[in-house]
């Protein structure tokens, strides 16, 4: 990332995951186009890049909307790999997609291989909160054990769909500087834990 | 095959040592990305052949040495005392220590890395040694391909003698680390025409290695065409081998990385030099040295004809691409002093043919491949190109390309191909494709709306009145009708038949049939007969749709039932028991059952096809018998 070949912004990667339909590529749309698109269409990858203010510094975002289904977890690696921040999305309106959200919390941590990957516990649909199948207790206890924060979001309305990208955003960056001090300086102990990107480093 | 090379000569040492390459890869059709398959084989090789160990172990010693030829004299007998060997030979004793040690580490690391081209070398040096054995001992086998015989060897040479193999492996890294470092184990140069083809992709649909793609687009241009130096100079040989290591890294960029014509021409030579076969594949070489010294020219053309159909399909594009291109170099004579004649004297050695054959296919070329056309190839975008295209189809060609693209990097990081450039061209390529995606959404979604508009003024323009009543009357009269589904919307082809006909009746009175909602002309109107086909015909067609809806749903819900019970099953453990007896069967009639059943499937599944749009067919027969029947009724 210390040598990212643009000398421009910082670029920041962010990946979409979750179930099915839980509205992954409705919350990228929104944040990136400022649209809703009410009728669902099976992602099988999508990736955007926007550039935003991020505390008054110009940066940009990349986001990769991945798809829910299993049918394409095959290319779901080389994705995760890649990415430095994530964003877990379920449907509060659907139990099993929060229920799913571990098993991809898993994978993450198993093709990252750091306990405290940038990630954020995203439930959809906050607006259809009278069909609420995960009571919002058990999502911050989830988030809790995860040591992950947990927000609501609708991509319907907008709401909080900027601010899960924007703090993401704000992880993944200081994240990094946390990182470009460890490699200058001293603190091995994060390397151990995070060998794969200090070997690329 | 009893030729020399003159390059071999300049740069023997260089050139046995990239034979060591070339050899190894003879694995001729198998694929990179689907390791499964040979994994299959091993178990009952282990039992079947346990008993050859000791006899392959005399020639080991032979075998390390013949890694040292060149592709040329492995068609020879093994003559241990070819001067060429000894030269790569010694860097090997030099080195071998801390090599080795390398290359213990590399072991360790996947195997799709460094240790693929060594597997393939053990295989192809036992190949030959091995053969012979075998025909004595396993008579059976002699009717396997040679691909399974080698995916066969390589299993064993997997699981033993590791010696054997370290010390192959010191040489070939020896003998590379001289001229490049390959990063990964997934060369372009000195594989098969269909690994090359698979491994560097044109993505324009064109099964060509990207690499000889580029050479002869370059070559192809009018002032290289025209430059005397093409297919005469050498190029530097760092600079050559500079191009190698990019294109076998994959790191090669034409726009940064200009080529000039003594290099493209010997990337070309060097490419082909490097095949572990002929292009024209070692079964058919022969017979088509046969035809070339047929005398009778016309014949000759059909029976060369016939010859390249049998050539993989790679083979001949390759071929095709070459011939034409030096069909192309040769209309240039007036400027690069090269006809048929000299340039078959230059290159056919290079290509594994004879003089003869390559002025015959030389002179043929144009009527041999009609059907190919030398397209400068148009790379996918990439973010720094300057913009998508508009036009949807361009578009769709884009997204076509952009697509193969992203598969190969796809296949190529999941058999481990990872590097940070890899990663940042995954997300570049993700992106180009949803942009095209968004783009070509928005195109057909303008096309709807100017067909909207587009029906909306041809409506506009007729009194619109009595046409939308008596179509409510049909779709609402319907209902009472017994149809199944009443159909809620009516399809814009559907529509198009009937407006015109409303628009004409528009002016002449018109009943509606009381039973079936029909409009229903004066007798003595001529549109009277079609008006009423058509809305026959339509209720007919509707109904066939319902029916087939119907039919798609209850498959749906057959495919979820199923897919339930898969899983239900998955979750049970599995047994064992079934797979043993399977197994009994010798490998021959393993082999032959397999063979049995993937072809009646195949035979089968073509059947299925047939009868389905034979019942197609029939069914559209049916209505239009239906339609005349309801006729008479008015």
């Amino acid at each position: 990332m210390s040598k990212k070949p643009t000398a421009g912004p910082a670029l920041h990667k962010v990946i979409m995951v979750g179930s099915g339909g839980v509205g992954k590529s409705a919350l990228t749309l929104q944040f990136m186009y400022d649209e809703f698109v009410e009728d669902y269409e099976p992602t099988k990858a999508d990736s955007y890049r926007k550039k935003v203010v991020l505390d008054g510094e110009e940066v940009q975002i990349d986001i990769l909307d991945t798809a829910g289904q299993e049918d394409y977890a095959a290319i779901r690696d080389n994705y995760f790999r890649s990415g430095e921040g994530f964003l877990c999305v379920f449907s509060i309106t659907d139990d099993e997609s929060f229920q799913a959200t571990q098993e991809f919390r898993e994978q993450i941590l198993r093709v990252k291989n750091d306990e405290s990957i940038p990630f954020l516990l995203v439930g959809n649909k906050c607006d259809l909160n009278d069909k609420r199948k995960v009571p919002l207790s058990e999502c911050q206890l989830r988030a809790q054990q995860w040591s992950v924060p947990y927000v609501e979001t609708s991509a319907k309305t907008r709401e909080n769909v900027d601010k899960v990208f924007f703090d993401l955003m704000r992880e993944i960056r200081s994240r990094k500087t946390e990182d470009s001090k460890a490699t200058s300086g001293r603190a091995k102990d994060r390397c151990k834990k995070r060998r794969l990107k200090c070997t690329l480093l | 095959m009893d030729f020399d090379s003159p390059e071999e000569k300049e740069f023997p040492g260089l050139y046995a040592s990239e034979a060591v390459d070339a050899k190894s890869k003879k694995s001729k059709e198998e694929s990179d990305y689907s390791e499964g398959d040979h994994e299959k084989h091993s178990k009952k090789d282990l039992i079947g052949r346990r008993k050859d160990k000791k006899e392959k172990g005399k020639d080991r010693g032979y075998a390390a040495l013949e890694g040292e030829s060149s592709p040329e004299e492995e068609l020879d007998t093994k003559s241990p005392s070819k001067s060429k060997k000894s030269k790569t030979f010694k860097f090997t004793s030099s080195k071998s220590k801390e090599k080795r040690e390398k290359s213990r580490d590399k072991e360790k690391e996947p195997k799709a890395t460094e240790d693929e081209p060594v597997q393939k070398v053990k295989d192809k040096d036992k190949d030959k040694d091995k053969d012979k054995e075998r025909q004595h001992e396993e008579k059976e086998h002699k009717k396997k391909d040679k691909e399974r015989k080698e995916k066969d060897k390589k299993d064993k040479s997997d699981k033993k003698d590791k010696k054997d193999k370290k010390s192959k492996q010191t040489q070939l890294e020896d003998a590379a680390g001289v001229e490049e470092v390959l990063a990964l184990g997934y060369p372009i140069f000195g594989v098969s025409v269909s690994l090359a083809t698979e491994r560097s992709r044109c993505h324009d649909g064109i099964d060509l290695p990207l690499v000889v793609r580029d050479c002869i687009d370059f070559l192809q241009q009018k002032q290289s065409l025209k430059c005397e130096q093409i297919y005469k100079v050498e190029p530097i040989k760092t600079r050559l081998l500079h191009y190698k290591r990019l294109y076998n890294n994959r790191e090669h960029d034409a726009t940064v990385d200009e080529l000039n014509i003594p290099t493209a021409c010997s990337l070309l030579k060097l490419f082909f030099r490097e095949l572990p076969e002929p292009v024209l594949t070692t079964d058919l070489v022969a017979r088509f040295e046969e035809v070339a010294s047929h005398p009778k020219v016309t014949e000759q053309q059909a029976e060369l004809q016939q010859l390249l159909e049998q050539l993989p399909k790679c083979n001949r594009t390759l071929l095709a691409w070459m011939m034409l291109h030096f069909d192309a170099v040769i209309q240039q004579e007036r400027y690069n002093k090269l006809n048929a004649q000299s340039l078959a004297m230059l290159l056919s050695p290079t290509l594994q043919m004879s003089h003869r054959l390559m002025v015959a296919l030389l002179c043929h070329c144009t009527n041999l491949f009609p059907d190919v056309k030398l397209i400068k190839y148009v790379p996918p975008l990439t973010s720094t190109s300057p913009g998508l295209p508009d036009k949807p189809e361009d578009i769709q060609l884009e997204l076509r390309k952009q697509d193969s693209l992203l598969s190969q990097i796809h296949s190529e990081m999941n058999a481990g191909f990872i590097s940070k450039k890899r990663e940042e061209q995954l997300w570049e390529v993700q992106r180009i494709i949803t942009q095209l995606k968004r783009k070509l959404r928005s195109c057909e979604k303008k096309q709807e709306r100017s067909i909207d508009e587009l029906d909306s003024s041809t409506s506009a323009q007729t009194p619109a009145q009595p046409a939308p009543p008596p179509q409510i009357d049909t779709v609402s009269e319907d209902t009472t009708d017994s149809k199944p589904a009443p159909p809620t919307h009516i399809t814009p082809a559907e529509e198009q038949l009937e407006e015109p006909s409303f628009s004409e009746s528009s002016e002449i009175d018109y009943t509606i049939d009381k039973q079936t909602g029909y409009l229903l002309l004066p007798k003595t109107s001529a549109q009277r007969d079609e008006l009423l086909r058509l809305q026959i015909e339509y209720d007919e067609l509707m109904n066939w749709q319902n029916e087939l809806k119907t039919r798609i749903l209850a498959e749906r819900n057959e495919v979820f039932r199923l897919k339930q019970l898969c899983e239900q099953e998955m979750l049970k453990p599995s047994v064992v028991g079934a797979t043993s007896q399977e197994q009994m069967p010798g490998d021959g009639d393993y082999e032959r059952i397999i063979e049995h059943y993937t072809r009646e499937n195949a035979l089968l599944e073509h059947k299925k096809q047939m009868l389905g749009m034979e019942l197609k067919e029939e069914r559209r027969a049916c209505i239009a018998l239906q339609v005349e029947l309801r006729m008479q009724q008015f």
